[in-house]
């Protein structure tokens, strides 16, 4: 997993809902299909939502970590 | 002019604490109006009223200050503009829902289209006590179910398909009732935790976590009033075509358990959840899927349900 190319880097550990997402939407809409995106958020709140937002655009989650006190998703753009 | 104030109630119309004026009391369909009946209620507040409506808990609206001797008028005008009127005393009020799956992200179940089914069928019903129904798409409950009567709660069973899972952690972390954990690189559910709510569903990057069951916890005995209670669940996964039926039953139950004067709270805190879940006698779906131990549900851990959620 780990030699994976990331495209793009996104830190949404400062924002709440639902910037979290809409940031995370914005981004991944300024890539091309098949790159991946980088998330590094919040427990709590932001992990209980953007992944299941991101799901619900059709994009991909590939990994999700455990970052020090954050969590790290790598996400594929979807169609 | 003599008045018949229980013909008036029916009608809408609701005696204000100022002599001789009334407040008429419009409803919403499952909480929708349309533009067209906000411009004809704000021309029957200018004209009749006092050119405001006061929006009730219940999705209504009412217009206050309508004096006594605009009451045929008014009335006539109402029917012929074809706004429907609401209902107070000793009935089956409006039934009130949240916007649901329609519209909203977390919706499970379509819940204005249930809200409307019923109260077609059960609005303005006489009934020894009022009585309340809502109606919400999912556990987050926007609607208040939970104190109403009556109460519709869209649920959902995850049920994991452990082919599928890739073992990446992040049910149990997206879970907000930490129902999820991971034993062996595998999630397992601890069901009594469940809000039964599809996070870990709709969040899922391998689709490992799939719906079993989908329909409507029914829940019964819920109030506020001066004594508030919560209600509780007497009926689990009632699937969208058999709500009727369901409500029904709880009508049913309660007629034949309740006492006099009791509401469905009053009748529940007597004899009990478990006594009055036997007479509503549900047996509904049941999961063709699930592996694990019965539904924690199903026993007395009822009562804690109604907590946790509401
Ligand atoms: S109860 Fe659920 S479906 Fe209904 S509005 Fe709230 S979050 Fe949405
Ligand atoms: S349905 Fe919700 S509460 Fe139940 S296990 Fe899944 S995420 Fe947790």
């Amino acid at each position: 997993m780990e030699n994976l190319k990331i495209d793009a880097e996104l830190d949404i550990t400062a924002d709440v809902c639902p910037i979290t997402f809409v940031k995370t939407k914005l981004k991944l809409e300024q890539m091309q299909r098949g790159e991946i995106l980088e998330v590094v958020l919040n427990d709590g709140e932001p992990i209980q939502n953007v992944p299941r937002s991101v799901k619900g655009e059709g994009h991909k989650i590939i990994l999700v970590e455990k970052r020090g006190e954050n969590y790290r998703l790598l996400i594929e753009r979807g169609e | 002019m003599t008045i018949d104030y229980n013909e008036l109630k029916k009608g809408g119309f609701l005696r204000q604490r100022q002599k001789d004026n009334f407040i008429v009391r419009f409803r919403s369909l499952a909480g929708n109006l349309t533009s067209e009946q906000l411009r004809q209620l704000a021309d029957l507040a200018d004209k009749y009223g006092k050119g405001y409506v006061h929006v009730t808990t219940r999705q209504g609206a009412e217009i206050p200050w309508v004096g006594i001797n605009d009451y045929n008028d008014m009335k006539g005008e109402i029917k012929a503009l074809g706004l429907n009127t609401g209902t107070c005393g000793p009935r089956i009020r409006t039934v009130v829902a949240c916007p649901g799956r329609e519209i909203c992200q977390f919706g499970l179940m379509n819940s204005r289209e249930t809200a409307i089914e019923l109260d077609g069928t059960f609005f303005g019903r006489e009934v020894p006590m009022k009585t309340k129904i809502a109606v919400s798409g999912c556990p987050n409950s926007c609607a208040k179910p939970q104190e109403n009567d009556i109460g519709l709660v869209g649920a959902v069973e995850p049920i994991l398909c452990a082919e599928k899972c890739a073992g990446c952690g992040l049910c149990q972390k997206v879970c907000p009732h930490q129902a999820i954990s991971m034993v062996d690189g595998k999630p397992t559910i601890d069901r009594a935790k469940c809000l039964l709510e599809g996070n870990c569903i709709s969040s899922c990057p391998t689709d490992a976590w799939q719906e079993g069951r989908r329909g409507y916890l029914l829940y019964a005995g819920g109030k506020i009033g001066r004594k508030p209670r919560l209600g509780q669940v007497v009926a689990e996964f009632v699937p969208e075509n058999q709500v009727t039926e369901s409500v029904e039953k709880v009508l049913k139950a309660f007629d034949v358990l309740s006492q006099q004067g009791e509401r469905i709270a009053d009748t529940i805190a007597r004899v009990g959840v478990k006594a009055f879940r036997d007479e509503v006698a549900w047996t509904g779906i049941e999961s063709k899927l699930y592996d694990g131990p019965v539904n924690s549900r199903t026993g007395s851990s009822t009562g804690d349900l109604g907590k946790e959620v509401g």
